[in-house]
């Protein structure tokens, strides 16, 4: 066989190693509490959501798969935030506009925030889009996915009903 | 018929390598009384009587052990909290040490006219403060908290501080609105509190800031 064959292969099975996501880092520490401005005015705080579980959600105009996860995701919120689960949608964009405009679109129920300055993306090492996360009720880091790989949803949906039996 | 005897080999005439075997009655009799004092005086530490009795003894001193021991670990975990509690306080003051600490405090008085979004704070141009309040927080200063928004620590000598409030004003307008105030710090922790109060004579809101002494 072709030696170089041999190493693209050997790169290509190595290579979803390497690019495991720095918010993977995150997994069992406490969340990064954070304030971000909302899509309805509000400022929303992390931790005065303490004893919910939280999926923090970040994504960007610009970011394909996010408009493919953005329902989805929309669906979950509704179905358990009686139960107490709440989701937060982090936008990254420059401009809040089309990041407003677009969840305005897809007719969003889940609360927006903006991220411009990119200060809470960097605390939360984002590196790629979508990054999802699931904060347990104590505010503890229990579930970190990078992209949107098949199969999340129902990843998500399991994770969720785990941590809101605990 | 003739018998013949052979005659026995005399003493000094036996081989050199045949051996001289004693009598071993003796030393059997020697080992077998030195094995029975072994058993005899060789008793076992403590009695192992059957039953019940002992071994409800022996649940119940476990039990005790056990008691102990979470005592143990109540009592250590109350000293791991009391020490967490005595380093954080004294990180601050080495962070903060009282001769240049600088405090600012926001306070909120009535609220009519104004609901508070964010404060910005700049000391001697350069800003060291931006906090978004929640409507939790709004709320729990209108219900008479006080908020340390800023603690740092400031030379002696002339400083300036601003500060930026934006919120929305009657009619839900946005309101932006700047305060000032040029303070000498001297030796000794400083304290600044930004109060928003209503003011009904002009019907808006009212922005003071003032040092406490």
């Amino acid at each position: 066989m072709n030696m170089r064959a041999i190493y693209l292969c050997g790169l290509l099975l190595t290579l979803p190693a390497l690019v495991t996501g720095a918010s993977a880092s995150l997994d069992g520490q406490a969340a990064p509490d954070f304030v971000l401005k909302s899509l309805t005015g509000s400022n929303l705080r992390l931790s005065e959501y303490r004893g919910d579980v939280v999926m923090i959600n970040f994504w960007a105009t610009w970011c394909g798969r996010c408009r493919t996860e953005m329902p989805l995701l929309d669906e979950m919120y509704d179905r358990y935030r009686k139960v107490g689960f709440t989701l937060l949608g982090v936008n990254i964009d420059d401009d809040r506009r089309r990041a407003a405009e677009m969840a305005q679109t897809l007719g969003l129920k889940f609360p927006v925030l903006f991220d411009e300055s990119k200060k809470v993306s960097r605390m939360y090492d984002v590196d790629d889009m979508p990054v999802t996360l699931l904060i347990d009720r104590s505010g503890v880091v229990r579930y970190v996915n990078n992209g949107f790989p098949p199969g999340s949803e129902e990843a998500y949906v399991d994770k969720i009903r785990t941590l809101l039996r605990e | 018929m003739v018998l013949t005897m052979s005659n026995p080999t005399p003493l000094s005439r036996r081989p050199a390598s045949a051996v001289e075997v004693p009598s071993r009655n003796p030393l059997i009799a020697l080992f077998a009384l030195l094995l029975a004092a072994g058993v005899f005086f060789v008793t076992p530490a403590y009695s192992q009587d059957a039953g019940t009795e002992g071994d409800g003894a022996f649940a119940a001193v476990r039990k005790e052990e056990f008691k102990s021991l979470d005592q143990e670990v109540q009592a250590l975990k109350k000293e791991v909290l009391d020490l967490n509690r005595d380093l954080f306080i004294l990180e601050e003051e080495l962070l903060f040490p009282a001769n240049t600490q600088v405090a600012i405090f926001v306070s909120m008085d009535v609220g009519t006219f104004f609901k508070l979004d964010s404060v910005q704070i700049k000391l001697n141009n350069k800003e060291v403060s931006n906090y978004l309040y929640t409507d939790r927080e709004a709320d729990a200063l209108l219900r008479g908290g006080v908020h340390r928004v800023f603690l740092g620590n400031l030379k002696v000598g002339e400083h300036e501080l601003v500060a930026f409030f934006t919120g929305q004003g009657t009619h839900t307008r946005d309101y932006r609105r700047g305060a000032t105030l040029e303070f000498e710090k001297g030796v000794g922790a400083k304290y600044v509190e930004l109060k928003i109060s209503d003011l009904e004579r002009k019907q808006q809101p009212e922005f003071i800031v003032k040092e406490w002494e």
